[in-house]
């Protein structure tokens, strides 16, 4: 009987530790915007540059119109006028584009249309 | 008329060409519905390219931002109804 108690109290001894030990919660990281390729006649190394000039855009306006001149200068810069660019949760279009150079994507619900055309 | 009067927001189109844009998107939402964004964009684009020269661009929603660089008196921005349209030349004619 004595000897039972022993085994009794030494197995609550072990079992307390472990549940008295916490483990810190991970720091919940910043999802990354859902990017979706909806439409695209651009080779994939613009593509990608597009959706990260228009991540930072996003990040530095909040005005769809400032968003939208933000991309569409970065890529006169680069890539040569004419660029426009188009910035909405809800709009549909109809234009004509130069060859290899146009994208349409969404970063969460807000779509871009960037596409060069003279 | 459904879709009511419409109201120009920016332009730089002469008088008579205004009037096509805003004569053609009544017409536009005669045939089409008002969620038939890229058919009523379709169809202004293309009737303005056949009698006003190629090189048109038109964007038609409801909730929308742009940026873009277009030609001397070849553009405008309007609303009509619960929709707003954006109409302009980007490159010059041939």
């Amino acid at each position: 009987m004595s000897e039972e108690a022993k085994k009794n109290f030494a197995g609550a001894l072990t079992a307390r530790p472990n549940s008295d030990e916490p483990k810190p919660a991970p720091v919940p990281a910043v999802p990354p915007k859902k990017v979706i390729i909806k439409s695209a006649d651009m080779i994939p190394d613009m593509q990608k540059e597009a959706v990260d000039i228009a991540v930072a855009a996003f990040e530095k306006y909040n005005v769809e119109k400032d968003v939208a001149e933000q991309i569409k200068k970065e890529f006169d810069k680069r890539h040569g006028p004419t660029w426009h660019c188009i910035v909405g949760r809800n709009f549909g279009s109809y234009v004509t584009h130069e060859t290899n150079h146009f994208v349409y994507f969404y970063l969460d619900q807000k779509a871009v249309l960037l596409f060069k055309s003279g | 008329m459904l879709e009511g009067k419409a109201v120009i927001g920016e332009t730089d189109m002469l008088q008579t060409m205004q009037q096509d844009a805003l004569n053609l998107a009544s017409k536009a939402l005669d045939f089409f519905d008002v969620t038939e964004a890229t058919d009523i964009a379709r169809f202004i684009k293309k009737e303005f390219d056949r009698t006003h020269g190629p090189g048109w661009q038109c964007i038609v929603g409801t909730d929308f931002g742009s940026f873009v660089t277009h030609c001397c008196g070849c553009f405008i921005y309007f609303c009509i109804g619960s929709l707003a349209i954006l109409l302009f030349r980007g490159s010059p004619p041939p």
